[in-house]
Parts: structure tokens; sequence; C-alpha cells
């Protein structure tokens, strides 16, 4: 699924020390993956490389056995619009869209995804809808501002974007952060239940070790980081 | 189509400033639309106002005041001239018709012109058209009156009406002629010209009017009173005339020679040519205007472009969002640029429909307070361009904010500032 072989990444070209250098990570598909470290350790600089946004400095970084450092940068935007679903940490939602249309929104830059979003249901906002009534969003809300939603109503609604059209990495960028301890452990249940409906990777950052136990998979990327300098 | 559909809902979103910027626009482009048509209408109801006339002959004054006053009823001609003096001109060699035109007396503000049935004939104006009836025909007797289209409109008179003449402008005269009623046997067809807010009547009827025969106005007016000869017509003095020759070639010569004329200060004018210099002495009043309009909008576009990359720095989250579903920098850079258009291409909308309000509003004082006759016609294809260029300075205004959304989205990528 992902994998890493002697990536380091540096913003500028005259630094002398790399800000991400890892040696090696693979991950399989369909694992359910922690990622934690301290602020600063280059969380968000691998989110990025993760995500094409950046491209690595050096070493091998392939998703689904395509090479993203190959791959031009409109590439790698349609790559991450095809395979790729991102929750951020809070204040997921385009303010002036429906929940519902802030949903078909994850496919609406790519044709392949809506073509998979389709298979579940006839029309892509039914399967929206679909979406956020398995992610536990009651149905009068699914047209509501979004505004008038709470926090974890509106993480809701950015993990059913991240699931429309089952990509197959999901990356969620400390995505409970803003959550109480009740709301965190149920939306985690609520991500590992689709992750595995739809058959996809969960990439989950935080640097909160509380959660740790609730997944299958820990990597800490300080430790990685310093296997690879 | 999800970006216009984006760039939609982000805008009705931000209605209030969208809306206020989209207004501003909108009046701009109705301020540059209204300067723009009062403009060209004023320049061609000017130049459409007398044609076919070659010379214009009065008192002499300055060039301008005279064509004012003789065919624009604007202002007053100080002296007249001599009814000798007119029959000596006439009889010149080349000259093919004249009109005598007395001036002065008014009906309910609206001016009264003593002239002869040569007028209807002889008179043109805008691309030598004739003067023609709607209905009824010429005065035929002392008593009768020809009246121009608006001022039948307006008084609400219709042939076989009896009306009144005062001496002197204005609506607030105390002298009426009571003793001399006329009859309106005819109504003129709209011209667009001062013709349409003018009363014609026999030029003798003027001397008749003047010359009452009763005593009671005597004291207030020290008309020298003529022998009561009314049917030959033969005034002391008219305000001035127009003469027509028989070839364009003899206007020069015959212009030289009234200018130079011993017994009395004459003046003749060639109209087309007064016409041109009155024209150039408001061009740089109409050049102000235009300037100060195209000001209006350039502002009112830089309100937009202010309200944008305000709102812009907000956004940035709202463009990470976009980058992490797929969007690339490109997307995020014709989202802004379809917003910005949106607003433009609304705000000509907008004010083109407030153009179109405020001409069918200002029609009718245009045409009887200034003479100015606006035509609600579809855009012309010089409005189109203009409007076309408005948009192109919008759409290039709003290049700015979409280039720094590009730049943001490549920077910021994924992670959300703010």
């Amino acid at each position: 699924m992902i994998n890493i072989q002697q990536l380091s990444f540096k913003w500028q070209k005259q630094q002398v020390k790399p800000t991400l250098a890892i040696a090696t990570l693979s991950i399989a598909k369909g694992e359910h993956v922690f990622l934690h470290g301290p602020s600063g350790c280059g969380k968000s600089t691998l989110l990025s490389l993760l995500a094409g946004i950046n491209r690595p400095t050096s070493g091998q970084l392939s998703i689904l056995g395509c090479e993203l450092g190959q791959l031009s940068k409109s590439k790698c935007d349609k790559f991450r619009a095809e395979h790729i679903g991102y929750i951020f940490q809070n204040f997921n939602l385009l303010p002036y869209l429906s929940p519902i249309d802030n949903v078909t929104l994850g496919c609406q830059f790519s044709k392949p995804r809506q073509k998979k979003a389709l298979i579940n249901s006839p029309t892509l906002n039914q399967e929206a809808s679909r979406l956020l009534n398995a992610l536990g969003l009651d149905e009068q809300l699914h047209q509501q501002n979004v505004a008038s939603l709470s926090i974890g109503q509106q993480q809701r609604v950015a993990a059913a974007r991240a699931f429309i059209g089952s990509p197959e990495l999901i990356i969620a960028d400390e995505p409970t952060s803003a959550l109480d301890a009740n709301n965190r452990q149920s939306f985690i249940n609520l991500l590992f239940t689709q992750a595995n409906e739809a058959n996809s990777t969960l990439l989950f950052v935080s640097h909160d070790t509380s959660l740790q136990p609730l997944f299958n998979r820990n990597i800490d990327l300080l430790s990685l980081q310093e296997q690879g300098k | 189509m999800i970006l216009l559909k984006l760039a939609i809902s982000s805008l009705y979103n931000r209605r209030a400033s969208a809306f206020l910027t989209l207004f501003t626009i909108a009046v701009s482009v109705m301020l540059l639309l209204s300067i723009e048509r009062v403009r060209v209408d004023a320049k061609s109801s000017f130049s459409n106002t007398i044609s076919g006339t070659d010379l214009i002959v009065g008192a002499r004054t300055g060039d301008i005041q005279l064509l004012l006053s003789s065919v624009f009823r604007i202002g007053h001609a100080n002296n007249g001239v001599s009814w000798q003096s007119y029959q000596y001109i006439k009889q010149q060699r080349g000259v093919n018709w004249t009109i005598p035109l007395s001036l002065g007396d008014s009906h309910k503000g609206q001016a009264v012109l003593g002239t002869s049935a040569d007028y209807f004939q002889h008179y043109k104006f805008a691309k030598k058209q004739q003067l023609s009836f709607s209905q009824g025909r010429a005065f035929a007797h002392l008593n009768e009156v020809v009246l121009g289209a608006q001022v039948a409109a307006k008084l609400g008179y219709s042939l076989g009406d009896s009306i009144v003449i005062s001496h002197g402008m204005g609506n607030t005269s105390f002298h009426h002629h009571d003793d001399n009623p006329f009859t309106v046997v005819g109504i003129l067809d709209a011209t667009g010209t001062p013709v349409d807010k003018t009363l014609h009547i026999p030029l003798a009827a003027i001397e008749l009017i003047h010359s009452g025969n009763h005593t009671s106005h005597e004291h207030e007016h020290e008309h020298e009173h003529e022998q009561h000869d009314v049917l030959t017509g033969e005034p002391k003095q008219i305000t001035a005339f127009l003469v027509g020759f028989d070839s364009p070639l003899y206007t020069l010569q015959v212009r030289r020679n009234i200018n130079q004329y011993k017994p009395e200060a004459l003046l003749a004018i060639m109209p087309g040519v007064t016409l041109r210099e009155l024209w150039e002495m408001l061009t740089i009043v109409e050049k102000i205007l235009l300037l100060f309009s195209v000001v209006v909008v350039l502002v009112s576009l830089l309100g937009m472009l202010t309200t944008l990359l305000a709102s812009l720095n907000q956004r940035r989250r709202e463009l990470a969002i976009l980058r992490s579903v797929g969007a690339r920098p490109w997307h995020l850079f014709t989202l802004i640029s379809i917003e910005s258009l949106l607003i433009t291409f609304l705000g000509c909308l907008v004010g083109c429909g407030l153009f179109y309000l405020l001409m069918s509003l200002a029609t009718g004082y245009l045409q009887s307070n200034v003479g100015i006759t606006i035509t609600i016609a579809m855009l012309s294809s010089y409005e189109l361009v203009l409007i076309g260029a408005i948009m192109a300075a919008g759409f290039i205004v709003g290049l700015i904010p979409a280039t720094r959304a590009y730049f943001y989205s490549l920077s910021d990528g994924m992670s959300i500032k703010i």
C-alpha cells in the first residue's frame, strides 16, 4: 500500500539536516495505523508528502505502487482526488455548502472516484446521505447550514467526505483533537467501521497516545526518524 | 461546472458584501451608460435641429447667440431685422426661399413663432426632413395657429380649440392678448427638435396681437401702432430669417454681403458651422463627464478588488479543503476569477436595468426642459463595447486575488492556516 525507502525531505536545498528522514516504512492494505510523535517531529511534512503536495528530496515514496516523486504536480492532484480521503483537525467543511454537498465535494474532482461512489447508490446525493447516516448524522441535519452543526457532527461530515467513493487511503490529521473523550472513542470506532467496509487503509495521526491501544499498528515517527538518520 | 456552483454558493454565502460590491458596479455602469447616451443623443439632437438652411440672418450679435435664439429658442435676440432689410436680402441673386422668424411671445410657457407659410415647406431638420402634419393643415388666416407635437400633447389641444397668446416669454406673463384668440388648424408630427415645443402663427398675426384695437393695454406697452392693414402682413421688424439658396455656392458671397450690409448691422451665420462650434465648446464638458464616469467605474472595480482580497485571507482554509479533495491550484485560480466575473457580469446587468429605468424616467424631463431627445433603444454597439470593456477590466482586476489564491494554495498546501 504505502512503501517508503530512504526517504528524505528538505524544505530548502541548502538545509544541512533534512526535515524528514525515514529509512524504511511500509503499510499494508487495510491496516489501521496510528502515527504519533511530538509536535515538530515532521508529522505534517510526512502527510504533505503522502498527499502529493510536496515531493521527496530523495528516496522512494510509493502509494498503491505509484511512485509519487515521478508524477507531475497535476498528476499528483489527480492521484489524491482519486485515491486519498483526507480529514483535517477541525473546521473541515465549506461553510457555504450543505453537509450533503460537502460530502459529494469529495468526488467532484475525480471521475473514477465518482464512478466508485455510484456503485453503492444511484446518485451522489444518495450515497452522501447513506454515508452520513452510517456515520450517525441524523437525516434532518443533512441539508442544514454546516455552521449550526456541533464540532462532533462536523467531523462526521468530514469523515463521510473522506470515505465517499471508497478511496484506498484515508489520512486523518488529528481529527479528534477538538472532541471530548466519549466522542473521540465513538468517532474512531465509526472510522474503523467505515474503513473496513470500504476496505481502506487508515492512517491516523495524533500526538494523543491514549488512543494508541485502539489501533492494530503503531508507528512512533520520532524513533522511525532516528533509524533514518 | 462544480467551480461555477462553488463560486455561486460562496458568493451567496457572502451576499451582503457581494451585493454591495455588485451594486457599486451597477451604479457606475448606469452612470457611464447614461452619460454616454445623453452625450450621443444630445449631439444628434443638436445637429438634427436644423438642416437644409444655408444661412441664418439676424441682428448683429454672437454667432452662437444668434443660433441659440433663432433655432433653439434659448435666450433672446436683443435686436431685430427691419422689414426693409429682409425684403432687400430676399431679392438677392440666388436666394431660393426665405423664412421670416418672429419670436418673443409665448403661450403657457411655450414659444410662439410668427412665420410665413414657407416655413412648412422649406424648414428642414435631421436629414433634410420636411415638417409634416399629423392632423390638419398650415395656417391660412390670421387667427389660425399650428402646434408643435409636444405643445399639443402637453396642453391637450386638438383641432378647433381656441387659444390665447400672451406677450413676452414665460408662464406668468401678466399681459394676455385676450382679444385675439387663435384657432388650432394643424398639429405637426414630432421632430425631436424645438419645433415640437413651438406654436406657429402667421407673421402678420404677431403684429396684430401687439397692435390690438383696444385701449386697455396701451399704457403698458408702447407699441407703435401701425395701420390696421393686417391682411398684407408687413411687420416693422422680424427677429431673424432663414435663407436657402439655389446653389450652396452663393452662400459665402451673400453672407459677406449681409455682414457688410450698410443700412443695418446684420449677421449671417451658416448653421452647420455654428452648430459645430457650439458643440466644440461643449466637448470639454463632455470629456470631463466621460472622465468622471470612467473613474467611477474604476473605483467600483477597486472596491471589488478590496472585498475579494480581504475575504481571501479568511478563505485560505477553504482553499486547503478544496486542495485536499483534489482541486489543483489552477482550479482555485479559476474559482476566484469566476467570482469576480460573476460580480462584474451581474453588476453590468443590474446597471443596464438601472440605466433603462433612469432613462425612461428622465426622457420626459430632458425632452421638455433641455430639448434632448433620448432614444430608449437597445444598447448600441458602442455601449456594448463599453460594457465589454468594464467586464474585461473586472476580469483583469479579478486576476489579482485569483493569482493570490493560486500562490496561497501552493504555499499552504494541506496545512490549514488561521
